[in-house]
């Protein structure tokens, strides 16, 4: 089992997960958290290409069961310190679900996408890494 | 001693011929990225965004348009002057000529259909769109859309071919006219595919594992591919079958076209691209999906878009100079000599620039050369336009 499958099981389970859908379907999909949330995210389509536009499916979820709501999205290449040529757009489906669509990785590398995310005041950021050969 | 000086001379050009078919070691790695690059020909193209795209009536309809001087104000221009078939569909000249004489090089129409940006700075995003540019442009071929709207609805074989390629005959509006002739010059252009090269022998052999195959690949080609996915780092960008990752790049060339001048580039190109009401967003689009404006929808214009201009794809490329946005590098050789010695004062990046001076050795460059023009490849004569109506 690949490690990001064990972790979503283990997440599934958690009784702090009980009430967030981390499973988005076709049986994949990534799981990243912080003490706070717990952010469920899939690609569409699923597997991302070098200059072709994509979609993220996901869930934003707080680990005590409050709304939890994504505010933005972004994309950069640290080691050449520049964005993408594009600004996504997030679309909420209700009950913590988004689709953010207009992401395209232009280069071959690896990209960080930072989540901005809140419940209540406070933004606080998630990232995770996609590395595209 | 006749015999021993034929003996020794064949025995020289067996091992000259077996040093020639010596294939270099590829990684695992390498050879993923070298996968990459192919497999060619993609998949047929269908344009959403044009409802004739694919439609052999209105290929047939945009191959006649194509060479139509009455397109035209001055009816003397013709989209082939500048796009000329015998020429790998471009002019050869280092900046454009249509009416006067433009800012920027000609580019060819090899694999045009394939891209998702068109013009230099992507101000078109449809090949339709960009088929529009010179129609309208006083530079080049200064028409209008009443102009064109007039001409397919009184030729009488225009006005057939229109009729077979988009099912009804041409109607009193002339921005839809002018439209759809750009649609049927979009459906022509989609059928200039580059056949397959050498190099996608060699990388089709690779990938299979089929060592006999991948050694009939130059090795000189094979260094030089290996510097192209390596310490090159031309692959960032030239990346894919087509050679290109469709978006845009800074590659050093200086601004100016003349005098307190400058070419913005993409920065200018997506002002010019929303601004347009031919753009993917507008009422001439053909996608009910909304697929096609994906992009179009999305881009963002920023900062450090300011001198970028598209990554040309580089099949044929050897066949297709001189080079560069503004025609300014005559030959590939300059081309390389260009990424070798970049000032980097001239390119502005805060991490790891992209562009870099990468100063190649002589036999590097020349290897370098050695595999662009494995990229290369005799194209077969486009046989003349069929009847508009029989």
């Amino acid at each position: 089992m690949r490690p990001w499958l064990a972790l979503l099981s283990v997440l599934i389970s958690a009784p702090a997960g009980a009430d967030c859908p981390l499973d988005l379907g076709h049986g994949t999909g990534i799981v990243i958290f912080s003490d706070l949330y717990m952010l469920a995210l899939r690609p569409d389509p699923l597997r991302i290409e070098v200059g072709q536009p994509f979609a993220l499916l996901m869930n934003v979820c707080t680990k005590g069961g409050d709304p939890a709501e994504l505010v933005r999205v972004e994309a950069t290449m640290p080691e050449h310190k520049h964005g993408m040529n594009y600004a996504p757009t997030l679309k909420a489906n209700g009950d913590g679900r988004y689709r953010v669509e207009g992401l395209l990785f232009h280069m071959p590398g690896n990209w960080e996408v930072a989540f901005d995310v809140r419940s209540g005041g406070e933004v606080q950021r998630l990232t995770h890494d996609f590395i595209l050969k | 001693m006749r015999r021993l000086a034929l003996l020794a001379l064949s025995l020289a050009a067996a091992g000259s011929l077996a040093r020639a078919e010596t294939s270099l070691d590829w990684t695992p790695e390498q050879v993923r990225a070298v996968a990459a690059h192919g497999p060619w020909p993609p998949a047929p193209l269908f344009d959403p965004s044009n409802r004739v795209s694919g439609n052999a009536a209105a290929a047939t309809l945009g191959q006649h348009l194509f060479e139509e001087p009455r397109l035209s104000s001055s009816r003397q221009v013709t989209c082939g002057d500048c796009h000329q078939a015998g020429r790998d569909w471009r002019d050869g000249r280092a900046r454009g000529f249509g009416m006067v004489e433009l800012d920027r090089r000609t580019p060819s129409l090899w694999n045009v259909g394939y891209q998702h940006w068109f013009g230099w700075d992507g101000a078109a995003d449809s090949l339709w769109m960009q088929s529009l540019r010179p129609l309208l442009d006083a530079r080049e071929m200064a028409s209008s859309a009443p102009a064109v709207a007039k001409l397919l609805r009184e030729d009488k074989a225009l006005a057939c071919g229109y009729e077979r390629a988009f099912g009804e005959p041409p109607g009193a509006d002339d921005e839809r006219l002018i439209v759809g002739a750009a649609k049927a010059l979009a459906a022509f252009q989609q059928m200039l595919v580059t056949p397959r090269t050498p190099f996608d022998d060699f990388r089709d052999a690779l990938v299979a594992g089929g060592r006999t195959a991948a050694q009939r690949y130059p090795p000189a080609a094979q260094r030089g591919l290996k510097l192209f996915l390596g310490r090159g780092n031309c692959a960032t960008c030239h990346f894919g079958p087509l050679f290109t990752n469709g978006e845009f790049g800074d590659t050093g060339i200086p601004f100016f076209v003349r005098p307190g001048e400058v070419d913005g580039g993409r920065h200018g190109g997506i002002a010019r691209l929303k601004d347009s009401p031919f753009n993917q967003l507008g009422r001439h689009s053909d996608d009910v999906s909304g697929v096609a404006s994906t992009r179009t929808r999305h881009v963002e214009a920023q900062h450090r878009n300011f001198g970028e201009f598209r990554v040309p794809g580089l099949r044929q490329v050897g066949r297709t100079g001189p080079y560069m946005h503004d025609g300014s590098l005559a030959t590939l050789e300059d081309v390389v000599k260009h990424y070798s010695t970049v000032s980097p004062d001239r390119l502005h990046s805060d991490g790891v620039p992209l562009v870099h001076p990468l100063g190649l050795t002589a036999e590097e460059s020349a290897d370098l050369v050695a595999f662009l023009r494995t990229l290369d490849v005799d194209t077969p004569k486009l046989p003349p336009p069929l009847p508009l109506c029989p």
